[in-house]
């Protein structure tokens, strides 16, 4: 009976994933001082409560001991697929309601947009290395916006803050993948 | 007559400088009465009529305290006194030393209230409330497991203490990242290098409470110096769990402790216990046989030879 795949050997797997991992903690970097200058500049309490707040793919998840390789590459696709539109979202909001004169904020928005983007592509390049399905691009998230003004500052809010989240745990799927491809809760 | 001491005892907890009145059950104001404390008569001037009175009472007042009907030496009415505080604010903390496992919260109060406390605490992520499984020992202890992992939603823990004289509480929050902190890393090892007087090799191993150092690694801070010197030397190693110091001084006896934090989150661990060592030294040549001797008067002018330990200031370090 023919044995399953072997898959990339362990040196072959961290030549692999080491090149995200540093991307991933690169943009972690960058968002978490965007997120502080965000909260900043909006004169927000981080005590909020952002529940109503919906359509933002959210990091936290039960599963995370137990996810596949092909899974958690997967989820951490769609994830930074969507966060390309939401932050776009954000950049135009703070353009044209919140903060229009404050040029290097939709710069740090901008960059956090590509960090956001050349990340996604180089995981889906990753998925294809490791022959793994990537997920097909749905359409992107489109129609008219509603809410308050303080509801769309709200939800840049949680944008940011939940992209914050999936860059530690995708450094952590990243480093845990990097070491062993299916994941074995201890 | 036999004193008939058959009754149920009560506590009674007051708060120290307070002053107590004890009635003797259920006696007029003005009955015949004696009152003991622990068994040894109060004196009369302590009574308003058939009352105890206890002026500022404190620590030292407390006791069993017993009336008689003067005219039965029938026991008319038992308490047992305690006094003491209600309880202040009490000091709660939380920390994760095995994310992404699980982590604990600990509580103590900040000043004695010397009779008995109760506390409960209650643990929330957003609106879920979470089991928090108490320790035996440390009593003043609680396990939560993480049930949601890169979750932007806060954990909120109350706990609330109460005693006979009040009640009080304290309440944190906190995101599941800010707590974690790591044990100190384990079995620091330091070995001078043969041949190499200016070189020290260290080794440590993971703190083993750290369950997932593949998914979740630690970077390391080393810290090191001569015995001699006050000073610390430190460098950082984002990973591994070795390092060889290049820069020691030769012949110096050195401390060396290792510390350990996520390499993303929370913060930095307590230092490790320390490790001595000293770097590798050259066999002093000493003169033994009588051959040795002869030979080094012929072909020298004999000195007294002096071993002297060069002490040579490493290019890095500027001593102050």
């Amino acid at each position: 009976m023919a044995s399953a795949p072997a898959g990339p050997s362990p040196t072959r797997r961290r030549e692999l994933y080491q090149p995200a991992i540093q991307h991933a903690r690169t943009m972690r970097a960058h968002l978490a001082r965007l997120l502080d200058a965000y909260v900043e500049s909006q004169g927000l309490n981080i005590e909020l409560d952002l529940d109503f707040v919906d359509g933002i793919p959210s990091a936290s998840t039960e599963q995370w001991g137990n996810l596949a390789e092909a899974e958690r590459l997967e989820l951490n696709v769609k994830a930074y697929r969507s966060f390309q539109d939401l932050l776009n979202e954000v950049l135009e909001d703070q353009k044209q309601h919140f903060t229009p004169a404050s040029t290097d904020f939709h710069e740090d928005i901008r960059t956090a947009i590509i960090h956001v983007e050349t990340f996604s592509n180089h995981l889906e390049e990753l998925m294809v290395s490791l022959e793994h399905e990537v997920p097909e691009k749905e359409m992107g998230i489109s129609g008219v916006e509603t809410g308050t003004l303080f509801q769309k500052k709200l939800k840049g809010y949680k944008v940011l803050l939940e992209l914050l989240q999936w860059a530690r745990r995708s450094i952590s799927d990243l480093n845990q993948l990097s070491k062993n491809g299916r994941y074995q809760a201890k | 007559a036999q004193r008939h001491s058959q009754q149920e005892s009560r506590m009674q907890y007051e708060r120290i400088g307070s002053d107590i009145t004890m009635k003797c059950g259920t006696l007029d104001w003005d009955a015949a009465v004696t009152w003991t404390a622990n068994g040894t008569d109060i004196d009369k001037s302590h009574l308003n009529g058939s009352s105890l009175l206890i002026r500022a009472a404190d620590l030292s007042h407390n006791g069993i305290y017993s009336c008689f009907d003067s005219s039965t030496w029938q026991l008319r009415y038992q308490v047992t006194l305690k006094m003491g505080y209600p309880p202040k604010e009490p000091v709660l903390m939380c920390r994760s030393n095995n994310y992404p496992k699980s982590f604990y919260c600990s509580w103590h109060m900040p000043y004695p209230t010397y009779i008995p406390n109760s506390f409960n605490i209650s643990v929330s992520h957003g609106s879920k409330l979470l089991a928090c499984e108490r320790d035996t020992f440390p009593k003043n202890r609680c396990h939560i497991k993480y049930s949601h992992l890169f979750s932007t939603l806060k954990y909120r823990v109350t706990v609330v203490v109460t005693n006979a004289l009040g009640r009080n509480s304290a309440s944190i929050s906190f995101e599941e990242f800010s707590i974690v902190k790591p044990d100190p890393p384990e079995n620091v090892v330091a070995k001078p290098v043969i041949n190499n007087p200016r070189r020290l090799e260290v080794t440590w191993q993971n703190p083993a409470s750290w369950p997932d150092p593949d998914s979740f690694p630690l970077k390391f801070f080393l810290r090191y110096r001569p015995l001699i010197l006050d000073q610390w030397q430190h460098v950082e190693l984002s990973d591994g769990t070795s390092h060889t110091i290049t820069d020691a001084y030769a012949g110096k006896e050195y401390i060396i402790q290792v510390a350990a934090k996520d390499s993303e989150i929370g913060t930095w661990s307590d230092w490790s216990v320390a490790a001595h060592a000293t770097p590798w030294m050259e066999e002093p040549k000493h003169l033994t046989t009588e051959a040795q001797i002869a030979e080094t008067s012929t072909t020298t002018t004999t000195t007294t030879t002096t071993i002297t330990t060069v002490y040579l200031q490493p290019p890095t370090t500027k001593i102050s």
